[in-house]
């Protein structure tokens, strides 16, 4: 499809690293596609600095839970990182999402893993959200690493912007300012009490 | 049209080289009967209708164009697609897996070794083989089977005996440098599994001072069992490859204890960090098979896969999980000490946790899930194909000075931005 590299992959399983991404970058996340034709390709979306994500990993503070449906019980939940919100969702297919949301307190801190989504709602406003595979109560120590390692590999991929086939796709397709990014991880890191 | 058009190009200019000129209809015309017709692979059929087209213009194959076939060839020479002859001793037969195969085994000639397969078809023209006997193999074509070269003997070949027994050695390979195909390794037996599978007679890992590979031995002709630490030269086993991944078939190996030795395993000390993102289902408190022996763990019913419904058990603690930088998940197994240090439960504790509780042993997995899902940690221990035996596990701390310096990085870069 849209990007290279799908073709000649080795056939072994191999799982997919979970991306670290700040909320401001997350939300601006718009390129979705899939790896090859297989039913069983991996999707992914584009980050707008310029790499590939089928899972992310986020930390932050949950806010807003809401238990919605009836039939079709699912949870939905905000994520408050030093940049701004995270939405998450948990339904019938992330069992185990959807009850560690249902026991965790709002304004915990929390680590989530999960898969990223872009849909297009009936508006025709685009909804970036995250489906869960994994939500914890963490503690504020852990919090503080994850904003210093997610601080790290979004300077890693704006150092490396342009010289990989994602980014020069990201650059194409967002028209991606560096500068933009940099300034949200000098931002963010500013936040953190030493 | 369900090909590729290049085949039909390559095809043609296969032929072409040999300068006749070639009608791309015909050929594909040839191939879509093969392929949409018949059903036959794409490149089953490339080589069929090649084949066609040569013996059509008169064309000689290949292999009797790159000089004489009956010039002697060693085996560790052989490429597939070559028409060779080799003299080599037939190591080896085991059970033809089809009836169009009447003799299946292995041939070596001091060189290396090489599986073949004699076709049902091909039998009448050539003598029953028998093992431990010299062969002489004329116009053998070399195949390729799951990864490995074969030796195929079809009705064209011509095998005669070899009146003399030879002396053969067998070249003895390190793990490090195997392919797929047959070979002799000598080395010592690092862990022995729970089989997973019914036909399955013993799987596990093997090492030797360059590298470890998995092995399997599957149920059919009594293959002796190998023991944990010894050390074993195991020869004429088959290397496999699945899914880009090499492992040791013994299950016709010949296989020769050597007790007393020991071989220095090269597991590579490996090390990684990132965040705890994945707990197994085989994590928490588990209970082990008592029999001794045997550490095996027990299903939820009691039952070890190899001696059935055990009352008796021993509790113990493990995490099987994923650690994961952001670029890579490695795999990590953890055992009860270091699981002890991450979870922050001890064993006596998470026993206490599971029989005073109506879930049991899973509320011994959500608490633990609760304590290591989504933290920092650094595993070391011996990369073990590709999964990490954790000898010591540290659960990473805040750091200011990296965020300062990170601080610095994030900063200095923005430059007239700020």
């Amino acid at each position: 499809m849209s990007t290279s590299g799908n073709n000649g992959q080795a056939r072994t399983y191999m799982r997919e690293p979970a991306r670290r991404v700040f909320a401001t970058e997350f939300r601006e996340s718009r390129l979705q596609f899939k790896a090859g034709d297989d039913e069983f390709s991996p999707s992914y979306v584009m980050l707008p600095t310029g790499e590939r994500s089928n899972r992310i990993f986020i930390c932050g503070i949950m806010t807003q839970k809401e238990k919605k449906g009836d039939q079709n019980m699912f949870y939905t939940a905000r994520i408050r990182d030093p940049t701004g919100l995270f939405f998450i969702n948990a339904g019938g297919y992330q069992p185990e999402a959807m009850q560690q949301i249902s026991q965790i307190e709002e304004k915990a801190y929390v680590a989530v893993v999960g898969k990223p989504t872009v849909r297009e709602t009936p508006d025709g406003s685009v909804f970036v959200s995250v489906r869960a595979e994994s939500v914890t109560e963490i503690d504020l120590e852990t919090y503080k690493c994850w904003v210093d390692d997610t601080a790290e590999q979004t300077l890693n991929r704006l150092d490396a912007f342009g010289s990989t086939d994602d980014s020069i796709n990201a650059k194409e397709f967002y028209s991606t300012n560096p500068e933009v990014f940099r300034t949200a991880v000098f931002d963010a890191l500013k936040q953190i009490e030493i | 049209m369900d090909f590729n058009p290049e085949v039909v190009e390559r095809i043609s200019l296969k032929i072409e080289e040999m300068g006749v000129t070639v009608d791309r209809e015909k050929v594909v015309s040839k191939l879509k009967l093969l392929v949409s017709e018949f059903g036959i692979p794409v490149e089953e059929a490339e080589r069929t209708v090649t084949n066609e087209l040569m013996r059509e213009y008169n064309l000689t194959g290949p292999g009797s164009q790159s000089g004489n076939t009956s010039e002697l060839k060693e085996i560790s020479d052989c490429q597939p697609d070559d028409w060779v002859t080799v003299e080599a001793k037939v190591v080896s037969l085991s059970i033809p897996p089809s009836t169009a195969i009447a003799q299946k085994g292995i041939a070596d000639d001091g060189s290396g070794a090489i599986e073949f397969v004699v076709w049902e078809k091909a039998k009448a023209n050539i003598p029953e083989l028998e093992e431990r006997k010299w062969y002489r193999f004329e116009s053998a074509v070399i195949d390729e089977f799951r990864g490995a070269p074969n030796m195929k003997i079809h009705s064209g070949t011509k095998i005669t005996l070899i009146d003399e027994d030879r002396p053969l050695i067998p070249t003895i390979a390190q793990i490090a440098n195997l392919k797929p195909g047959v070979a002799s390794v000598r080395v010592k037996v690092m862990q022995d599994w729970e089989t997973r599978h019914d036909q399955m007679e013993q799987t596990g890992i093997v090492g030797d001072e360059t590298g470890t590979i998995k092995f399997v031995t599957w149920k059919n002709n009594n293959q002796e069992k190998l023991e944990l630490d010894k050390v074993y030269t195991l020869y004429y086993s088959t290397v496999d490859e699945y899914q880009g991944r090499l492992s040791l078939n013994l299950t016709n190996a010949m296989i020769m204890r050597e007790d007393g030795a020991d071989i220095e395993v090269a597991t590579g000390n490996s090390s990684v960090s990132g965040v705890f993102i994945h707990m197994g289902s085989g994590s928490g408190l588990i209970k082990r098979c008592k029999v001794e022996g045997c550490t095996r763990a027990l299903s939820r019913q009691n039952y070890c896969p190899v001696h059935e419904i055990q009352n008796e058990f021993r509790y113990d603690l493990r995490i099987t999980g994923v650690v994961d930088d952001g670029q890579k998940a490695t795999n990590v197994l953890i055992q009860r000490e270091e699981t002890e240090k991450l979870s922050g439960i001890i064993l006596n504790k998470a026993i206490e946790i599971a029989e005073n509780n109506p879930l049991g042993l899973d509320d011994v997995f959500l608490k633990m899930q609760t304590n290591v899902m989504g933290r920092y940690v650094t595993c070391k221990g011996n990369d073990i194909d590709g999964t990490i035996l954790v000898k010591d596990i540290e659960i990473m701390k805040f750091s200011s000075e990296r965020h300062a310096s990170l601080l610095n990085r994030a900063g200095e870069s923005l430059g007239g931005a700020e």
